[in-house]
């Protein structure tokens, strides 16, 4: 079985600030990290690897220094890789992205499986998944939480939906992408964090790929970001429930109904 | 000192801290009360291939340099003290079979390193500083060795399944030999209840007419001696790397209680008094790191490093005791509570004012080396 | 194809009910509709009927699309279905919910339509022609506002309970029923959906959480506080005293040696908030506390106090829920 599971590097922390007097956001100078969802895609790749024989490819879209989460990637266990990056990607949104990679998966040909994680940790989207499938013209199965191999072309693959379970036939091609709950994730290893350096990673520009200009990057990506700023952060309100504890209970079932939480 | 750690290195790195900060520090206090490791942490230690961190890559391992094994253990003992002391125990004991084992004992069980624990047994009822008191012997049967006698108080004894045993060969001659848990004649004894570093079983090995060949010996014959001094150098780095390690996380308790305890308007780390604890831990911690560090980079740089790697201990021992002491103090009444981690991590680092030699014995050392200069 | 200046919503469904969030999205783009239309799209099995259950809620129109295969349709039948709508009549701007059902369907039909989408919305309005959602980023830390200037449908998904849903009366729903050509979806079959069976018994993703401590440590409190946060889809977690109690081990425990938790909702119960606990629960969006003490450190960090037992509050909430 021929795997490719893209992956994200994503900031190292969440905690981003913004500049008091500018309101820009100060980005982070630490360096990235690989998207932890993506690490669950990783495991659930290599485990399908370890049943039936193939190999694992990662790959990822970003500037030279994704070279980083490619090599955590291969440190898990993933026999080779492949970055795509070039400025003509850079501004991408979900769309440009998902035909970007999309181009590079026809390039790499004969892949029988894309795993994805559930979504990025910065970003929040999960969009990227669907997308290639679309453009790949392949089935998609999103947020797995258990895939069981029936034979070289066929997964049996539990979906959790929120309130649902549904149980799924896939014949591959195909797309996945996988829930946290699906594994747990290795470490990279030692012995594998050597090797990951000398493990093949192939870089690709979009001539390489053969993309359309007008579909890629910027150019490609037709949602706008007008305003970035800071969530309002409301404290701690520090109100007191009043009364017999029935009548405190009362207000508290107010709150709860008002938030939408009961 | 390479501070400028490679790519390899410092992803090596970045996963122990993970590893450590996820699947470790949450049962710090757990390993403490419970006086054992958690149910699957030690096999989850060995599955992402902690104990072949320094192997050479001939046997599987990973051949991580000496400076990133001392780094590797100080990571883990902000976690948890006894999982680093744990690793130490075995890394020194693999690191003995390499320097003196026969190419044929190396090829048979260092590739098991990376599943299985080494340890290395001097101590018995009646020498351990004195080690001319031991009474285990081994004898020669044909070309073989047969050894008896019962080796105590064994760093992850119990738990390891290979054990470099010393012992005497002669009435005035001692000899290492290894011997394996499944050779016929192999018990495990009594378990230690120690007051500290209370995740590391400490026990006791019975050996009644265990044969080995005569490769299973390290070194030659008399070297005795000599192996168990290369032992305690080896491990007295990693010891003080488990010892920066301590006084590291007593001082991330020390400061985050400072910063949050209210004070009148302000907080306790307003105050001098304070403040004056959190300097002096925090400048013991990078005392006793510049140490290690020093030591490991002459061992891998093929230098002498025995008595560099002898104050790294003997100084970090006492100093990280102390610097616990000062963070518990910064605590106060929640410092001398069960609720914080103070009172195990002093008990934790006395423990190194003990093992792989007594403070007392390596100043003696020290001083030895220096009034011979 | 005729471009309209209508806002499309896929209403969801299981095979009882329509979600709530598909009321909540038909309030919110009345709301801000200022005279577009408000259309529900809904696909549904040929035994189902969820247009009444829908015209509550005072669209303008739902348009209906009934077939076998619609009644568990597989992602890509679901895309297509509203391609074959859209052929006919784009609508302005295209709304989801952010389930896990929503997320799936909508970037496929983004694929297919080339057009923008943001997932995962927080508010809409309306600035001239252009849609302008508002989405969180890095984890919550960051607002953005975000528009697809350029491309039409404008398509966005939204946190469910985001909105609130309001009933409308005196508005006439138009329904009309769409036939389309469905062809099976290639490479998959689903072969059984079940209602799946909450198994939140970990602290750390739970979005609702009951925290016991040391003033709320008795056997017939924790059996009560279980039944409580079975009803509530909560989990319980504890302060470090009660890892003594065989039934609580640090995979409850809430704070620095434990675990940090970000719910929605936390109930703290005879806690009384040491600084180790306290860093645990920072990320918490709704917090409340009962304590005895009304100068007990967990009682300023809190949104919502009650200085009283916590016996006596748990078992009233309890009382509350059980006759409701």
């Amino acid at each position: 079985m021929k795997i490719v599971v893209c992956i994200k590097q994503v900031p190292e922390s969440n905690n981003v600030k913004f500049d008091p007097v500018t309101h820009n956001l100060l980005r982070s100078a630490s360096t990235g990290r690989i998207n932890p969802y993506d690490k669950n895609a990783i495991e659930a790749a290599l485990r399908l690897r370890d049943t039936v024989g193939g190999s694992v490819s990662v790959l990822t879209m970003g500037p030279p220094a994704a070279e980083e989460t490619l090599r955590d990637g291969l440190a898990m266990g993933a026999d080779d890789a492949y970055l795509l990056s070039s400025r003509a990607f850079g501004g991408a949104d979900t769309l440009a992205t998902g035909y970007t990679i999309a181009q590079a998966i026809r390039k790499i040909g004969g892949v029988d499986l894309l795993v994805f994680g559930r979504q990025a940790v910065d970003a929040d989207t999960g969009q990227v998944g669907p997308i290639v499938a679309e453009l790949l013209d392949q089935p998609q199965v999103t947020f797995a939480s258990k895939i069981a191999v029936l034979d070289d072309h066929t997964l049996h693959v539990t979906r959790d939906l929120d309130d649902r379970k549904q149980t799924i036939r896939l014949t591959l091609p195909a797309v996945l992408s996988v829930r946290s709950e699906l594994n747990t994730p290795r470490y990279e290893t030692p012995v594998n964090i050597q090797d990951s350096f000398t493990k093949p990673l192939t870089v690709w520009n979009e001539k390489d790929i053969a993309a359309d200009p007008t579909r890629i990057g910027l150019q490609g990506s037709p949602t706008v970001v007008t305003k970035v700023f800071a969530p309002e952060n409301a404290g701690r309100q520090n109100q007191q429930l009043t009364g017999t504890p029935a009548e405190a209970v009362d207000q508290l079932i107010n709150i709860l109904q008002q938030q939408n939480l009961i | 000192m390479a501070f400028n750690w490679t790519p390899q290195q410092n992803m090596l790195l970045r996963m122990v801290s993970e590893f450590t900060d996820k699947e470790v520090a949450p049962f710090d206090m757990q390993i403490d009360r419970d006086g054992r490791y958690p149910d699957g942490l030690f096999q989850k230690m060995v599955e992402t291939g902690f104990l072949g961190i320094m192997l050479p890559r001939e046997y599987g391992g990973a051949a991580f340099d000496p400076e990133i094994t001392a780094e590797v253990i100080r990571r883990m003992a902000v976690g948890n003290a006894s999982a680093a002391v744990t690793l130490e125990g075995h890394y020194k004991t693999v690191d003995q079979i390499l320097k003196f084992g026969t190419d044929a004992l190396k090829r048979e069980y260092l590739p098991s390193a990376t599943k299985r624990i080494f340890a290395f047994s001097m101590t018995e009822s009646t020498g351990g500083s004195n080690p001319m008191g031991i009474q285990t012997t081994a004898k020669r049967a044909g070309d073989d060795w047969v050894i008896s006698g019962n080796k105590i108080m064994i760093t992850n004894g119990g738990l390891a399944e290979v054990y470099c045993v010393l012992v005497k060969t002669a009435p005035d001659e001692l000899s290492v030999f290894l011997v394996d848990k499944d050779m016929p004649g192999f018990s495990f004894g009594k378990q230690e209840d120690f007051i500290g570093l209370r995740g590391v079983p400490v026990g006791e090995i019975v050996l009644d007419n265990v044969r080995v060949s005569a490769d299973h010996l390290l070194g030659k014959l008399g070297n005795g001696i000599m192996i168990g001094d290369s032992a305690h150098d080896d491990a007295r780095i990693l010891m003080g790397a488990a010892l920066t390690g301590i006084m590291e996380h007593a001082l991330q308790v020390a400061a985050d209680y400072a910063n949050e305890r209210k004070a009148g308007d302000g907080t306790i780390g307003q105050m001098q008094s304070i403040q004056r604890k959190i300097a002096d831990i925090a400048m013991g911690k990078e005392t006793t790191k510049l140490l290690y560090q020093r030591a490991a980079l002459l061992k891998a740089n093929n230098q002498p490093y025995s008595e560099e790697a002898t104050m790294a201990k003997a100084y970090g021992s006492r100093t990280a005791v102390s610097a616990c002491d000062d963070a518990l103090q910064v605590l106060a009444g929640y410092g001398y509570s069960r609720e914080y981690p103070l009172a195990h991590l002093i008990m934790d680092a006395r423990a190194m004012e003990i093992a792989e030699g007594t403070v007392e014995k390596m100043r003696s050392a020290i001083a030895i080396a220096e009034l011979s200069k | 194809m005729t471009n309209t200046e209508e806002i499309w919503i896929l209403a969801e469904h299981d095979a009882n009910r329509v979600q709530p969030v598909t009321f909540q999205l038909i309030t919110k783009a009345r709301a801000i509709a200022a005279g577009r239309r408000v259309v529900v799209v809904l696909l549904e099995g040929t035994q189902e009927h969820f247009a009444e259950q829908i015209s509550a809620y005072g669209p303008d129109e739902i348009i209906r699309v009934s077939a076998d295969s619609l009644e568990r349709p597989a992602d890509s039948t679901a895309a297509s279905a509203l391609m074959q709508l859209m052929a006919k009549r784009q609508p302005n701007a295209m709304l989801f919910a952010a389930t896990a059902q929503g997320r799936s369907i909508a970037p496929r039909l983004q694929a297919k339509l080339g057009t923008g989408l943001t997932a995962d919305c927080l508010d809409l309005r309306f600035d001239g022609d252009n849609l302008v959602a508002v989405k969180p980023s890095y984890g919550d830390n960051v607002m953005c506002e975000i528009t697809c200037p350029q491309r039409r449908p404008q398509m966005v998904s939204v946190r469910p309970n985001t909105f609130t849903a309001e009933k409308a009366g005196g508005v006439r729903t138009k329904i009309t029923t769409a036939e389309l050509t469905l062809a099976a979806p290639k490479g998959i079959v689903i072969e059984d959906e079940q209602v799946a069976v909450s198994s939140a018994t970990g602290v750390t993703g739970a979005s609702k959480v009951i925290a016991l401590g040391r003033g709320a440590k008795g056997d017939a409190t924790v059996a009560r506080t279980r039944q409580l946060a079975a009803r509530l889809g909560a989990s319980v977690g504890v302060s470090r005293p009660l890892t003594d109690r065989d039934d609580f081990t640090v995979e409850q425990q809430i704070g620095q040696s434990g675990n940090t938790i970000a719910p929605d909702f936390l109930l703290n119960v005879g806690i009384s908030g040491a600084t180790q606990y306290l860093v645990g629960i920072d990320q918490a969006k709704l917090i409340v506390s009962v304590n005895r003490d009304a100068d007990a450190p967990i009682m300023a960090q809190s949104d919502y106090t009650y200085t009283g037992d916590a016996e006596a509050f748990l078992k009233a909430f309890a009382n509350r829920l059980d006759v409701k």
